[in-house]
């Protein structure tokens, strides 16, 4: 099925803003379920099996968060965008850690919340458990066990700052993906900085010292000119 | 509330009255000669001393009116301690109204200007027919939602930074200040300028700072783009590091206009706007967030400016150097 012709469940609370977005999804080439509130999105989620959920986090009757929360529980892996509202740290901590498939701060463009629609799409694997929802990532001799917060590399832990961590979580769970700079910096440091290109070359370089991991012929992280990144080694999900 | 007040006086006062009535008693029913004697035990040593009624009956009544005297005395002052510290409580509270009331009147009016914008430029796309109007209309709500996004994004910024740990990692304070240039390059205020970095030789390798080196990298950016901001093409920027043994000194000096005296206690308020500043882009959240990252890094900064020859302004930021070992 192209992702042309998918159907996206879209729940805000603010109608100004699924207003908005649904004609511009429609226009698209998708096709919109609008809820506005948490326990509408859970049972259309239920109901209608769409290919992905857009879920704002702060909903009445029940947030974002609890409703993902409960969909997983019930073993539903539907693809997930979280949109969060308040843009915390510990959101978006927690943003991956119930699993959610990718997640967009509030205010955004609309093109970009197409962009990771179509991202997340392509990268699902209908019915599976998706690696964002996993625990432990494995990448050949490369292991990132999230709870944790360590990885290790031929079973010796390696040293990573928590920024450098992140990095390297972010690019495990969308591999073979090109990820640009300025979206490493959204996920990851949350917010725009003004030298940010040269902070994510900083951690990147960070990166690939502790993996050992040659530019030039890369093993795990490959530079994409002009773009951003892109994890090239097999992940498997375990956990 | 008086009442209490009498009770606690005639409370502290009774020492007086039992040594007053003592000494009534002494001399109205004992013999004016009867010696007395007081013994006391303190373990080995034992002092006896003896004395007449009368100047015992004296005695008592000093003592309690000595002790009374005393008593009354710390009874004042710990009412004053407890008066004070109440009006000092009341100034920090009436101070915090008055910072979160300035703060709610500032952000409304930075928001109200770009609404007004929005606004204007929407009514413009409805009822203008012109393609070119129309495509002005679009690119100004888009100017608005811009300048929006950033006082938004500045927010959150000093929001964020008071709720989540910094990391603390050694940062190299040369590389920092070349990135933090190196990024002001793009700012549409730097066309056609040069920012001076100036880095001494000596000691070598310069020392390090522990902290967040993206989160001071923001705060060097943040002064720099201000000092390009408030300077016009002639003036000079300089940033410039410097160590004591004891701190690693940062400067961005310019050679602007510089503040007005009566701005300088206040520029790094939140939302804060001078009074020659009130038509320049940006945030007015800049200077708030440089104040909050160095605090967050145990350090301090401060500024000195002058608007008479030799003019300028410079802002210092003093953060601890890194321990060697």
């Amino acid at each position: 099925m192209s992702p042309e012709r998918s159907t996206l469940l879209l729940a805000d609370d603010d109608p100004t803003i699924a207003d908005s977005l649904a004609p511009f999804l429609e226009r698209a080439g998708f096709h919109v379920l609008v809820v506005s509130d948490g326990l509408s999105a859970l049972e259309k989620a239920q109901a209608h099996h769409p290919q992905l959920i857009i879920l704002d986090v702060l909903m009445p009757r029940m947030d974002g968060r609890e409703v993902l929360r409960r969909l997983r529980r019930s073993h539903i892996w539907t693809p997930t965008i979280l949109l969060t509202q308040v843009g915390e740290a510990s959101e978006r901590a927690l943003a991956l850690e119930e699993g959610a498939d990718d997640y967009l701060n509030k205010p955004f463009d609309p093109h970009e919340l197409l962009a990771r629609i179509r991202a997340v799409l392509r990268r699902a694997r209908p019915g599976e458990r998706s690696l964002s929802a996993a625990w432990l990532l494995t990448a050949t001799d490369l292991s990132l066990d999230r709870r944790a917060r360590r990885a290790t590399l031929d079973g010796e832990t390696i040293d990573l700052t928590p920024k450098a961590l992140a990095v390297l979580e972010y690019l495990m769970t969308h591999p073979d993906e090109a990820i640009t700079r300025e979206r490493l910096l959204e996920a990851v440091w949350g917010w725009e900085y003004p030298a940010g290109t040269r902070t994510v070359d900083t951690r990147m370089a960070e990166l690939r010292r502790a993996l050992d991991d040659d530019p030039a012929k890369p093993r795990f992280i490959e530079t994409i000119s002009g773009e951003g990144y892109r994890f090239i080694a097999h992940v498997e999900a375990e956990g | 509330m008086q009442k209490k007040r009498w009770i606690n006086l005639f409370l502290l006062s009774l020492p007086l009255w039992v040594g007053l009535l003592s000494g009534i008693l002494a001399q109205s029913f004992l013999q004016p000669e009867l010696p007395v004697l007081f013994q006391t035990d303190l373990g080995i040593a034992a002092f006896v001393f003896g004395g007449v009624v009368r100047q015992w009956a004296l005695f008592a009544f000093a003592l309690g009116f000595l002790v009374s005297l005393v008593l009354v005395f710390l009874y004042y002052w710990d009412i004053r301690s407890v008066r004070q510290a109440k009006i000092l409580i009341m100034e920090s509270l009436r101070e915090g109204e008055q910072s979160r009331r300035s703060f709610l009147r500032r952000l409304d009016h930075e928001i109200k200007n770009p609404l007004m914008g929005l606004r204007a430029a929407l009514v413009n796309l409805q009822e203008s027919q012109a393609a070119d109007e129309r495509q002005h209309a679009v690119e100004n709500a888009g100017r608005a939602v811009a300048r929006l996004s950033r006082l938004l994004a500045d927010l959150r910024k000093l929001s964020d930074l008071g709720e989540r740990p910094i990391e603390r990692a050694r940062v190299d304070v040369p590389d920092l200040l070349q990135d933090a240039v190196d990024a002001a390059h793009v700012l549409p205020a730097y066309d056609g300028r040069e920012v001076s970095l100036l880095i001494p030789r000596v000691p070598s390798p310069f020392p390090s700072v522990t902290g967040d080196r993206d989160l001071l990298v923001l705060a060097v950016y943040n002064l720099i783009e201000n000092a390009l901001k408030f300077t016009s093409a002639e003036d000079s920027v300089e940033v410039r590091a410097s160590e004591d043994g004891q701190a690693m000194v940062i400067e961005v000096a310019d050679s602007g206009v510089g503040i007005p005296e009566e701005d300088v206690p206040k520029i790094f308020e939140e939302l804060y706007r001078g009074s020659n500043t009130l038509s320049t882009e940006g945030s007015g959240l800049g200077l708030a967030l440089v104040k909050r990252i160095i605090a967050l890094h145990d350090g301090k900064v401060h500024v000195r400016s002058s608007q008479a020859e030799p003019r300028g302004t410079v802002f210092t930021i003093r953060l601890p150097v890194t321990k060697r070992g």
